[in-house]
Formats: structure tokens, sequence, C-alpha cells
């Protein structure tokens, strides 16, 4: 059903090329070649798989838990400013920054996620609302570091104006490739996504702790019950995806995809498609990692497809659809299944003039 | 055949049949309710008593039998109709919307335009006739419990029923609001001819307020009398004595398994009173437990030893269930404490009655017992993670052979062990978290209505693992609304009303009329 | 220019940019009420605003695209009712999935497509608009702005003072109460999200054809979670969220008037003033606000 349902989105996406005067085919040749065609094009690809990742392996810790964060976007804007000024600021040589710019990207991320858990537990405020609500103060926080000479705002040259963006951050504390192919570039910070995904999964399926957090994502009281502490086992779910978002807002600024430099648009949607990505996984992070190499084919091949005449933003209708198509089929089929269900029971209830349930029971 | 049906009645019952599946709710109940009276409806839990109720509510249908409703054979098929003729009832738990005005909640499920003056003036005057003043301005939150009654008590008597049905109208009432309603239901009869049906199960309640009585057991009516014409004793009587004396029966002919235990029990017992110095494996003492700011459970205090089953008996909705919540570790009592072997848990940690040695199967295993979406091998260990591997890393292998372990002991049919719970039927289900409880080696068990609809071969599994349990020196506290299942497993009973122990008797001092007594909320 | 006419200026635009948030906020508050934390209010809006300047263009009436505008508003609102209160797909991930289509999708047609550019009417009130200071800012306005004074009463109404209304604040307060007194909980939430497709619609599209009279990529850029904001900012009371959007339009306007004025002041505090705002008011008020208590939980019949 699933597989019908994305031949559908498939479909419905060339439908509106074709009747927005584009061609399909074409589009879709443009979207392969940039973003598989070529070994160039496979290091954008992977490239923008890279940060999706990371952000998904951490919306999974969040969300098995039962505690769904979705400020993603912020908290990569904060990890990502936070690295950006452990970079410019410390004095240190470059391997030692670039550790140090992740460990404080996944802090300043972790806190401000945490930031969601400390209202919660005060004054009881809905963790997804303030997750939401504090992306958008995140956005204004980094727009205003970038904006401020003192803070973050690249330095003066000349009698212009310094753009609203920070200094480029220094070649030791990018990720570097690692190994030398031809025009195929292996971002370290691809290795890095691979480890935590497999960590996060390990920890997941392996660990006591993974074990704690599925049960209080399946049933909190189970796991009260077998003496889990639920609030504070929530409350590091929480901080962990938030920290996870920040290493991937590090990783967006020491790669070329984030230009290595902290811009107000950096986030520019990996902290919404990553958390997406992990949706259409289900919150399983080896999942996960095709998914997030499928949107990262999306954000690479839409540049390509400009040239054919068709506008970029296709990638991303075909991507809502695609989520669409991975999401809605199984809850339709549940849903079809409980009408049926209802309808047998009301049949079987009339004839027998029973009401096996009771109405008030 | 009721003596007192006739002309003053307004409502009877004849013959009405209910069956679910094999178990009988309702057998030939014949039931004559008179204009102008108080009936009083009495009996333990499954007696029939709701199936009854929501028969005449038409929100079930009944398998044989017919109504006469003021002369006249009807067909009560949905609550619609039993409204439109006028049946009305108070639920037992509050239906009220909270943040809502009182004159909301009131005109809540009717249809057409809103008129808020006609609705607070309504208000008022049902209020005023019937002595249940509220401002209906206010917002139900901000009521007492004896408020929000009154507040029921409007909704249902602005429709001007000609039966009003109560079922456990005080179970959250104080007594002076109790005695309010009381004075309230008595107007509504004298006054206006109604009639009242008042489903209980305190007797003091039943013998002060009710003109007539009938008790049904099993389904059946066992008893009806005027009320003046009875005492409480015989209602207590009454009320349990089928299964007191089926007891008494079944031991004459020697088939009662629990005869042999008991002897065994009794020789235990001596040695015990050989060393009273031995701690009780579990002591509950002074146990208090508010839900909501009200207390559920008041000073509850009660002691079970290492190899006895004691049996914690009440109708539902006497504090059980938060009990069983205070003893799963998801509830904190405000005041009082939990012993095992003598030494005081500290109920704020997590886990902490669990690591002193107490398993439980509680009440409702979906709720708080098992995972449903985990597999098999998964809810078996959860409690115990420290078996199936190290600090932090588990073993797949350590789990699994644990859980066949667990598995064959315990004949636990599963597809298979990586089989979500979900996919296991009840029985199963209930056999693993015993499974997990038992493994787990514990001092004390507890066993809250652990055979709640189990099939009968389940039943017979529980009962001889709870047996099992005892006789190798765990203390096991069951926590049951099913008398039989007491009076066969226990070898004392502590009998719960209203959140508080109103006795305990070892099970040869155990009579129909004392239970019944205790049950009832009174001294016995 | 004279301070007088600065407030003007600040005024007139902050009573633009309250508008389109004023129409949406009336919606997403019904929709909060009833229970349903409708986060693709964003998409509504978005949807509406594009559908209106495209039917505008075509046939050449802003009214009509006002009207298009809440029809798109609404058809979003069936489609989130359909996955999120019939399917049982969490509300959130909904309203995430259809923000994010819309936005592609209204950003891709926008790419291919030109559009003229048509406004609604002015309408400017004699006498009134000749009060000093606040007169031209208030009385001088493209027409929709005038309904507002009929659809906030209206609101109100509906929701205080009507039998839907009173069902619906049973559904979002306690739908298991309201199951068992005979409303059907799923159905009210279903048309209290209708209520707010139509409402965002008609705030996005009088955004684009009543005050810019054009369409350009994501136009609301946010705007549906400022209305969130307000709604949590007004503690789910229709006067106070409407202060709400007040208070955030007029923020908006400081921001745009601050390098005409000269002032320099960072834009980006009045940016985040909405959500900051928001959040101080649940932190702060939380004894006093009153969040409908079943808000984000979905309705199953027969579970606990």
């Amino acid at each position: 059903m699933s597989a019908l349902a994305v031949v559908v989105a498939m479909a419905l996406s060339a439908l509106l090329i074709a009747t927005t005067g584009g061609s399909p085919l074409d589009s879709l040749n443009a979207i392969i070649q940039g973003s598989v065609g070529s070994p160039a094009a496979w290091t954008t690809t992977l490239l923008n798989a890279t940060p999706l990742l990371v952000v998904a392996a951490g919306a999974c810790i969040s969300s098995r838990s039962g505690i769904f964060n979705i400020g993603q976007e912020g908290q990569v804007l904060i990890g990502a400013m936070a690295a950006t000024a452990v970079s410019l600021r410390l004095a240190l040589v470059g391997p030692a920054l670039l550790v140090l710019g992740m460990f404080a990207a996944a802090v300043a991320g972790g806190v401000w996620a945490s930031l969601s858990a400390v209202m919660h537990r005060l004054r009881g405020v809905n963790i997804v609302v303030s997750t939401l609500l504090m992306t958008f103060v995140a956005q204004q926080l980094i727009s205003y570091a970038v904006n401020t000479p003192w803070l973050l705002q690249a330095t003066r040259i000349g009698s212009t104006a310094p753009p609203p963006e920070s200094n480029q951050i220094p070649v030791g504390a990018q990720l570097g490739s690692i190994g030398h192919y031809p025009q195929l570039q292996l971002n370290l910070g691809l290795f890095l996504a691979l480890v935590l995904t497999v960590v996060v999964a390990v920890a997941m399926a392996r660990t006591r702790w993974g074990f704690e957090l599925k049960m209080m994502g399946l049933n909190p009281l189970t796991a009260q019950h077998a003496g889990v502490r639920v609030s504070r086992l929530g409350a590091v779910a929480l901080g962990l995806s938030g920290a996870f978002a920040g290493i991937a807002g590090a990783v967006l600024i020491a790669s070329p995809v984030g230009n290595f430099r902290l811009q107000p648009g950096v986030s520019s949607n990996f902290g919404w498609d990553g958390l997406l990505v992990a949706l259409v996984a289900r919150n399983r992070p080896i999942v996960a990692v095709p998914f997030a190499v499928l949107f990262g084919i999306l954000r690479s091949g839409g540049n390509f497809v400009a040239a054919t005449g068709v506008p970029s933003f296709l990638v991303d209708v075909v991507k809502g659809l695609l989520v669409l198509a991975f999401v809605a089929p199984p809850a339709l089929a549940d849903m079809l299944q409980r009408r049926a269900a209802t309808a047998k029971a009301a049949r079987s209830a009339s004839t027998r003039s029973a009401d096996l349930e009771g109405v008030a029971a | 055949m009721d003596p007192a049906g006739g002309a003053a009645s307004a409502l009877q019952l004849l013959g009405i049949t209910k069956s679910y599946g094999s178990v009988v709710a309702c057998d030939a109940v014949d039931l004559a309710i008179n204009k102008g009276e108080i009936h009083g409806l009495l009996g333990e839990n499954g007696a029939g008593k709701s199936t009854l109720m929501k028969i005449l509510l038409g929100l079930v249908h009944r398998d044989a039998g017919s109504i006469v409703y003021g002369g006249k054979p009807v067909e009560i098929n949905t609550p619609q109709v039993a409204a439109a003729l006028g049946l009305g009832m108070v639920h037992q738990h509050f239906s009220l919307i909270e943040p809502l005005r009182v004159w909301e909640n009131v005109i809540l499920g009717d249809v057409g335009r809103i008129d808020r003056l006609a609705a607070c003036r309504q208000v008022e005057e049902v209020g005023l006739r019937y002595g249940l003043p509220i401002n209906p301005m206010a917002r139900v939150e901000q009521l007492s419990a004896g408020e929000r009654q009154r507040v029921e008590l409007i909704k249902c008597l602005r429709r001007d029923p000609a039966v009003l049905i109560l079922d456990e109208p005080t179970s959250v009432l104080t007594q002076a609001e109790s005695a309010e309603l009381f004075s309230v239901l008595r107007r509504v009869v004298q006054e206006e001819n109604r009639a009242v049906i008042l489903i209980s199960h305190k007797l003091a309640e039943i013998t002060a307020a009710t003109d007539r009585v009938t008790v049904l057991s099993k389904g059946r009516v066992v008893f009806q009398s005027a009320t003046g014409d009875t005492t409480a004793t015989e209602l207590a009587r009454q009320m349990v004595g089928r299964e007191v004396s089926l007891r008494a029966e079944a031991a004459a002919l020697g088939v009662l398994p629990v005869e042999q235990y008991r002897v065994e029990l009794a020789s235990a017992e001596q040695v015990e009173s050989a060393s009273p110095d031995r701690p009780a494996a579990l002591r509950l003492r002074e146990l208090e437990v508010d839900v909501g700011g009200v207390a559920v459970v008041k000073r509850l205090s009660l002691d079970v030893r290492a190899g006895e089953i004691v049996g914690l008996y009440g109708v539902e909705g006497n504090g059980q269930s938060t009990l069983g919540d205070v003893l799963s570790g998801l509830v904190q009592p405000t005041s009082g404490s939990i012993e095992l072997g003598g030494v005081p848990v500290e109920l704020n940690r997590p886990g902490a009655l669990q690591r002193a040695g107490l398993g439980i199967v509680p009440e409702d295993r979906h709720r708080c017992g098992v995972v449903l979406d985990m597999s098999v091998a998964e809810n078996l260990s959860l409690k115990a993670l420290g078996d199936i591997g190290g600090r932090h890393l588990l073993s797949r292998r350590k789990m699994h052979a644990v859980a066949r372990r667990l598995v064959a002991e315990f004949n636990i049919v599963a597809p298979s062990l990586d089989a979500p719970v979900r996919s296991v039927s009840g029985g199963n289900q209930q056999r693993l978290v015993v499974a997990r409880e038992l493994s787990a080696n514990p001092t004390v068990l507890v066993a809250a209505q652990p055979t709640r609809g189990l099939d009968v071969a389940a039943i017979e599994d529980m009962y001889l693992r709870l047996r099992e349990a005892a006789s190798s020196g765990v203390a096991v506290l069951l926590i049951s609304t099913e008398l039989e299942e007491v009076m066969e497993l226990c070898s004392r009973v502590a009998v719960i009303s209203s959140g508080r122990i109103t006795g305990v008797l070892s099970i040869v001092e155990a009579t129909a009329e004392r239970l019944g007594m205790l049950v009832g909320g009174m001294a016995a | 220019m004279s301070v007088a006419g600065d407030v003007s200026t600040i005024l007139a635009s902050g009573v633009r940019l309250t508008g389109p948030l004023a129409f949406a906020a009336c919606g997403e508050y019904i929709a909060e009420r009833a229970g349903t934390m409708n986060i693709s209010v964003e998409a509504m809006m978005l949807g509406g605003a594009f559908a209106s300047v495209a039917t505008a263009s075509a046939t050449g009436s802003a009214t009509i695209g006002l009207v298009v505008g809440a029809a798109v508003g609404f058809a979003v609102a069936v489609l989130h009712g359909t996955l999120a209160h019939r399917a049982e797909i969490n509300t959130f991930v909904v309203g995430l999935v259809l923000n994010s289509l819309v936005l592609g999708l209204t950003s891709y047609l926008i790419a291919v497509s030109r559009f003229d550019s048509h406004q609604v009417s002015l309408v400017s009130i004699p006498l009134l608009r000749d009060i000093p200071m606040v007169g031209r800012a208030l009385f001088v306005e493209r027409w929709p702005v005038y309904l507002l004074l009929v659809l906030v009463p209206l609101t109100w109404w509906l929701v205080e003072r009507s039998r839907w209304g009173l069902e619906l604040r049973a559904v979002g307060e306690n739908p298991r109460a309201a199951d068992v007194t005979g409303i059907r909980v799923n159905v009210r939430r279903r048309q209290a999200l209708m209520w707010c497709g139509l409402l965002g619609g008609f705030g996005g599209a009088y955004l684009a054809v009543g005050e810019v009279g054009s369409f350009n990529q994501n136009m609301t850029a946010g705007r549906g979670y400022i209305v969130i904001a307000a709604v949590i900012f007004g503690a789910w009371r229709l006067g106070r969220t409407m202060l709400g959007c007040v208070l955030f339009g007029l923020a908006d306007a400081m921001r745009l008037a601050l390098p005409a004025l000269g002032v320099t002041l960072n834009g980006q505090f009045l940016i985040a003033v909405p959500y900051v705002l928001a959040l101080l008011a649940m932190l702060v008020f939380a004894t006093q606000y009153r969040e409908p208590k079943a808000l984000g939980q979905p309705f199953e019949r027969g579970s606990s």
C-alpha cells in the first residue's frame, strides 16, 4: 500500500509539472543527474543528507520516549551559533577547535531544548508548543548575533557595512574530506552522522536505557511501575534530541553546505526536514539513513531542476507528497479496519440484540 | 408475583434475563417499583444491578422478559426512549464538565437554542423546589463533591422523571451531604409521587432511607421486603449468603481444596505465634491517600504474614484501586507507611517497593501491568533488567533464555517470544504478569482482582499459583470484589468500605452476616 | 516628519498588519477551544493568500479572490481533519507536513505563474477619518478590515453563547464526558477546524489581495505561528487573543518603521516579541491561564 502511495505521490508531482508546462521526465532526469549522476553530485547529496541524519537520529530519541520535540530547526541554529562562536573566538589548533565546537554545539542545543523541559516541569507548559515557539526565538537570536558587531557579525573591511553573517570559521575548525577519490568527497561529517546513528540505534536496541526509553514511550505507567524515573528520563531524551540537533548545526557550519559561516538562514529547514526523516522512518535510526539520503537527493537534485525550466521548489512538493505517502496509508488502513470492526460489532449487536461493550461500561 | 405491585406501581420488570456469553447477568428478575417509594437495590459486584439499570435506560438490550411502565408494556431500545418515558439516572461517576458553568452543564445534551436566563431560572427553580441550592453561574470546578451531586440531580430532575435512578450516589459525599441528599429524595417521592431506585451497598443507607428493598445476588432476586420489616443483619446475610453457604456446603462434602491447606496453615500460624517478635511480611500502617483532593483511602492498616493469603474484600469503588496504585508505586500516600519485613519502604523512590521484595499483579494489566506493543520476552523481563544484562547493556540471548524458562514454567501460550503481548489472549497476558512477578522471588505478592475477565482454566491456574506462592512462604494479599474467590483462597479476610478497613475476620469467623455488615460499612 | 505623523504612520501600518492575524486568530481560537492544536493554520493562510491572488487575477475581482482564498483554507482544514481526526495521525505531524507541502506547492506555482495585481477597495469613513493621529489609521482601510467588527463578536457569540459553542467547549475540556452526554466529539472538532480553515484562508487572502495586491514566495512567513502565539498569549480568551494580534501587529509595524525613524534598535527583538510574550504568558500566568484541558489530545471512543 505504501508503494502504491509513493507511485501516486510521484504521479501527482508529474501531473503538476506537466500542467505547468514542464516535462516530468526531464525533471526526473535532472534530479537524478544532479543528485546521484556523478561523483560530484553524490558529494552534494551526502553533504545534504548528513545534517538531516543527525537531526533525525536525535528526533528518534525523544519521539521514542513519547515526547514530541518539534523545535529542531531552532536547536540547529543554536548549535550552529555555539560552534561558530567557539571556532571564531578561541585560539586553538585545528582538531581541538573542531571537537570543542561540536561539543559546545551539543551543549547549547541540548540546553535550548531542555528549557522546554524546565518550563514543562515548572508550569506544565506543553512541550510541543514551547519547542515550536522557541524555534522562532532562536531565529531572531541568530539574526541578532550576526547583525551585531560585538557578537558574531563579520568584521568590517574598508568602509562598507559588513553583511549580516559571521566571518568564515578557520580551516582547522572545518570538517575535511576523508580519502581521495576522483571528484567524490566523503566529508568527515557523514561519518560522524553515521557513527551517531549507529550509537543511537545500539543504545535503543541493546541497552537498559533504550529499553526503558521504549517502555516509557509505549506505556509510561508501566514504566513508572517498573521503577523508571519517567520525568527524568523524558527530560534527558528531550535534551539529547536537542543536543543532536545542535551537533547538526555545528556540522552544517563546518561543512560546505553551510558555507563555513553563520547566516540567519543557515539552518535552511534542515531541522524541520530532519524531523520528517525520523517521522517517515518511524523513529528507527537505521531506517532513517536511506530516508536522509532520499531527502538529500531531493535537496541536491533540486538545484538542477531549475535548468529544465521547472522551479526548484518542485522538490519541496515532492518531499511533502512523499512524506504523506509514507505516513498516511498505514493510518488510513487502520481507520478502515476500525470502521469495519465497528460496523461488524454493530451488526452482531443488532442481530443478537446484545451490546457486549455496554455504552456506559 | 410481587404483592406490592398493582395500581400504584410505576414500573414493573417481569422475568428480565440477560446473559453475556455463558455468564448470566440477570436471571428472570422480577421487580416492581411503586410510585411514591424509595426502592433500595442491594447487591455485590456482579449481582446484576448495573445490567438491570442499563436495560432500563436502553443502553443494553434484554434477552427475555418484559417491562411494564405506567400499566403498559414498553420497549426501551435507546437512551432517548428511556428519557422520553421519564426514566432518569444519576451516574456514580460525575459526567460534568468542570470548567463550564452549572447552567451550561445542566442543558448540555439538549437541542435547540440556548436561553441562558431561562436555564438559570430553571436551575434555581428546581433547586428551590427540592432544597438543592446552587448558583447557576458558578463553575463546576469550584464546587464541592456534594454541590456537584446537586448539579447532577438538578440535571436529572428538571426533565421531570417519573423514575429516578441513583447509582451509589454517596460514594464521594460526606455524611452531612448524604443526609441532605436523602432528605431531598424523600421529598421527591412524598410530595411528587415519583419513584426512586437507590442502588447501594451501604446497609445503613438502605435501612435508613428506603421504603422497600430488593437484594440481588448472581443475577437473581434473593430477597424482597418492606424495609421496616427487616434488619441490617438480615440484609447482610442475604447479600452475601449464597457464597458463604455454598462454601459451607462444599466443605461439608469435602470437596473444598482449601480445607487441607487451612490445616497446614493453622500449624504455620502456631509456629508464628511462637515467635511473636517476627514482623509481618507486609505491613500497611495508617495509609491515607488523596486523589484530586478527596480522601480515598483513610487510615488503612493491615498486616500480612509470610505464608498466608489475606483477602481484602469489598464492593468496587471503595478505595481498592487507589491502594493498588500505591502498591504499584504509581501514587504516593499523603501519610502513613508501608513496611516490608519490618523495614519501611521509601515510597518516593521509583521501584522501591519492588526492590524491597513486593510483587504485584495489578488490577488493570493493560494500564500498568504490561506494555502491549512490546514482545512477550521484553514484558517478562521489564522489571528485572539487571538479570538479563549488566549495568548498561542488555543481552537478547539472556532475555530469551529467561523468557523461554518462564513461558514453559507458567504455561504461557504465545505465538513466539517476540510476538507483541497485544497478540496474546487475556489469560496468557495475566499468566505473563504472574510469571514475571513470581520470578523475582518476592516476599510479598499482591494480586488485585487477578481473575477479572479470565476464563475458567485461567482462573484455576491463577488460584493454583497463589496457593503455591503462599505455601512457599510468600505473604499474599488478594484484593478482590469476588467473595467466592476470597472465601476459597484466604485464611483471613479484611473488609474495606469507603476507604477504611471495617474489620478483619479469620475465615472461620467470616459468616455471611458479619461480612455483609462490614461490606455495608457497619461494625460487626 | 512630526511625532503625530510618525504615530499615525505606525498605527496605520499596525492596523494593516493586524488584519490578517485577527481573522486567522478567530479561527485558531475556535479550533483550540475544541481541543485541536492546529499548527497548519500557517498552511491555511499561505494557501488562502496564493489562491486569492490567482483567482483575482483570473476573474479580475479581488472579492472573488477572498472567497476562493477562504475556500482553499477550508480545503486544507478538511485534509487536516481527515488525517488527524479520522485516521488519527498525530495532529502536529499532520500540521508540519501540510505546512511544508503548501509552502512547496505555492512556491512552485508562483514561480511558474504570472498574476495581475488586484486589490480590494479602500473605504474611507467621513468625519471619523479626520480625527487627528488615529483617524487615517483606523478609518481609511480596505473594506474587509471592517468585517472584523462583525466577525469578532460573532465568534464570541458562537463559542460562548450558542449551543454549538457550548458543545465545542465541552469537547475541548472533557471529551469523554461530552461523549457520554451524546455529543459527537470528533465531528465537533472537525467542524471547528473547518471554521479555522475558512478564517485562516480568509486571513491569508486578505493579506494578499487586501494589503499587498500580489503574492510572493512564503508570503505569510510564519504569520500562522504568530496567530498561535496570539491565542496562547490571550490565554484562550477571545478578547485577549485580539489584543495579542494588535500588539503583535504593532510590534511588526514598529520594526518596519524603525529605519525611517532613525532609531537603531535591532528589529530582531520586535520580531521575537510574539513568541517571547506567548512563552512568558504561559510561564507567568500559569495559575490562571486556562488551556482547554484536552488540547492536543486525540479522542477515541472506548479508550481510557
